[in-house]
């Protein structure tokens, strides 16, 4: 079978700031003044190339801001590459969002038909799949009321359903899986695989990697806009989470500071009981072990700042400091489940000597995500906060 | 099997719309035309009446004003049939006009999610603008029949006129679209726009004041204008009168030009507009 994508040296760069968008006093000024300079350059993709063949199911994986969404939506066309080629062959059918162009004022129905044809469906192929569309949404009773009233569950349903019954020859989905509730992420997944099954191309970003081994025969890793490996998903996968899980062990073994008094050898970061490819759900116990080695007999405490993805500060803890003797050692953090939110984490990580002094300050030494699984309820949106602990807070009756 | 091929080539650009791809999207254009269609009236008390009621009193005001306050001379014909063969090319192209110009912001939603000829758009709200030219024509009709009015042997050249009003208003539409998108401005310059322009266009009195009060070099400033020479064309049509003369002419090279350069801009413009928006 043949290549069906095939992408050439594509670069994605965007201009910072003011420049592009602004208004006419700007433009006008722009005239007169010299071209600005290209310091606010930021450069999303940097010569991506790779082909997928007719049946593939590839997967791209990632940390934030990697360029993944970049990549789909310059695959679907949503914008321009600044430089390089890409041949498809194919319907194209791209999924960046589930219910795009949904209208509140709309009924169930006439959305269907709105988010169907602004799929690319023509309104007789909506029409011949609408029945097998309510039902896959299982929002029979509400199709003729308008969207607005519906719990935010039945909305992503019906919305995923109509994408679901999409027929391109090549389907490129940006991590629609992580809506809905648990039953729903089931038949949704089951889906997915239908499709896999049929013979269809398809492109998939996620963060899930679950999600990615079952669904995936290959894998994108793309890291910093460059693709950094492609290939068989096991092996893609397994790179991926040695470089996120552990971003420590390379980086931190090759420079440190004051290396002849103490080395890092390893961090680690894991549930108990698991595999490090498994996701860690908000339930999970999350276990971080430093493996260090100490040359000169000294006095010190470790100190972990955990911070989420975003860079805002979560929070600090640090050992007792005190004197401690030649030899190997093992710093073990446990964070208890139920405490983190479903957010990507990272770890600084300090050795803070007499007086203060740092011995040693390496940011990012680890990172991690959690996932959330279930959600009990109907809010389905994001839960707000950089913690999401379980306390007990309910409502009594007082008579 | 036969396969459809995109290539995305970043060296390469439109000039033009991709008029076949325009077509294999009708679906959605229709789709999307009916949607603003059906919304535009949602949750109001009386509904598609207010089509009624807007063209009604925007009549009324103009015919006292005009008719009754500055008995603004206009020969055999009833004031009231002479300003509503104004108005009905002149409310489409004001619909028009005000609502394409931010359409591309307020479907910025869909335009960052998915890829669509971005010129169904405003395209879609050409079609939506058509009821209001429908309802103005409705109440023409009626007023034709109330005075016992025959329209002129001309009037094989009303639908001519009235696609010209279409492309005008299309040709503005367009650039404005994708003018609003880059500068914020046109949001406060288009209402502006839009109330000046019935000052300009001889919606309420006839063009040949313009032709009469104003030195030719002015009055052909005026005549840029686009919808000076459609106006003045649809009430010739339809009453007779003064034939639309040389000056008319700038008013249709200018919707030509208007309509076929606004092609080329949105072009130009539409592969940037995600980014921009």
């Amino acid at each position: 079978m043949g290549s069906v994508i095939k992408v050439e040296h594509i670069s994605k760069q965007y201009v910072l700031g003011v420049t592009n968008s602004g208004s006419l006093r700007e433009t006008i000024q722009s005239f007169f003044k010299k071209k600005e300079t290209e310091k606010d350059i930021f450069h999303a993709l940097t010569d991506v190339s790779f082909d997928v063949n007719e049946g593939d199911i590839v997967g791209i994986i990632g940390k934030n801001g990697a360029g993944k969404s970049t990549l789909l939506k310059i695959l679907s066309q949503i914008t321009q590459p600044t430089s390089g080629k890409i041949e498809i062959e194919g319907r194209v059918a791209s999924l960046l969002e589930v219910g795009t162009g949904f209208h509140p004022e709309l009924t169930g129905r006439e959305n269907v038909f709105l988010n169907g044809t602004i799929l690319g469906m023509s309104r007789v192929e909506v029409k011949r799949k609408f029945d097998e569309i309510v039902a896959f949404s299982g929002v029979e009773k509400f199709i003729d009321t308008p969207v607005k009233r519906y719990s935010s569950g039945m909305y992503v349903r019906l919305a995923f359903a109509v994408a679901a019954h999409l027929e391109p020859e090549i389907l490129i989905i940006d991590e629609v899986l992580s809506v809905g509730d648990a039953e729903f992420q089931k038949k949704c997944l089951g889906k997915m695989k239908d499709v896999a099954n049929e013979g269809r191309t398809v492109l998939f970003v996620s963060h899930n990697m679950n999600a990615v081994q079952s669904l995936c025969d290959k894998c994108i890793y793309l890291e910093r806009g460059s693709v950094e490996i492609y290939g068989q998903t096991s092996t893609v996968i397994e790179k991926y989470l040695s470089n996120v899980m552990n971003v420590g062990n390379s980086t931190l073994l090759n420079a440190q500071k004051n290396r002849d008094k103490i080395e890092i050898k390893s961090i680690d970061v894991f549930v108990p009981g698991k595999l490090k490819s498994d996701p860690i759900w908000l339930k999970d116990e999350v276990h971080v072990l430093i493996n260090f080695q100490i040359k000169i007999e000294m006095s010190f405490n470790v100190s972990l700042k955990l911070k989420s993805g975003l860079g805002d500060e979560v929070l600090n803890v640090w050992t007792k400091h005190e004197p401690i003797e030649l030899g190997e050692y093992q710093a073990k953090l446990i964070i208890p489940g139920n405490f983190l939110n479903n957010l990507d984490y990272t770890f600084d990580l300090y050795l803070v000597g007499t007086d203060s002094t740092l011995l040693l300050e390496k940011h990012e030494v680890a990172s991690f995500t959690v996932n959330e699984e279930v959600r009990e309820g109907f809010y389905h949106k994001k839960i707000a906060g950089l913690v999401r602990p379980k306390l007990d807070f309910s409502i009594i009756h007082k008579s | 099997m036969n396969k459809s091929r995109l290539v995305i080539d970043s060296n390469k650009n439109n000039l033009l719309p991709n008029f076949k791809e325009l077509i294999r999207y009708k679906d959605l254009f229709y789709t999307l035309a009916w949607r603003d269609f059906k919304i535009r009236y949602a949750q109001t008390l009386v509904g598609l009446l207010w089509a009624f009621i807007q063209p009604i009193a925007t009549l009324t005001i103009l015919y006292v004003v005009f008719g009754r306050f500055a008995k603004v001379e206009t020969g055999n014909v009833p004031h009231l049939v002479f300003t509503v063969c104004g108005t009905s090319v002149w409310a489409y192209f004001s619909y028009v006009m005000t609502n394409s110009g931010n359409s591309i912001i307020s479907a910025q939603d869909m335009v960052k999610k998915i890829y669509f000829p971005r010129l169904i758009i405003p395209l879609s709200k050409a079609v939506v603008g058509l009821i209001d030219l429908s309802v103005n024509l409705i109440i023409l009709i009626i007023l034709l029949f109330w005075y016992g009015i025959v329209p002129s042997a001309n009037i094989i050249y009303f639908p001519l006129f009235i696609f010209m009003g279409v492309l005008a208003a299309l040709g503005v539409g367009i650039w404005l679209s994708a003018l609003t998108i880059r500068f914020r401005d046109f949001q406060q310059i288009v209402p502006f726009m839009v109330q000046l322009g019935l000052y300009i266009t001889p919606v309420a009195y006839p063009a040949k004041f313009a032709l009469q009060n104003l030195p030719d070099s002015v009055a052909s400033i005026y005549f840029l204008n686009p919808m000076a020479g459609i106006v003045q064309g649809v009430r010739w049509s339809l009453l007779g009168g003064d034939a639309p003369g040389n000056m008319a002419t700038i008013s249709f090279v200018m919707v030509v030009l208007l309509f076929v350069s606004s092609l080329f801009y949105f072009s130009s413009a539409e592969k940037k507009m995600a980014d921009i928006l």
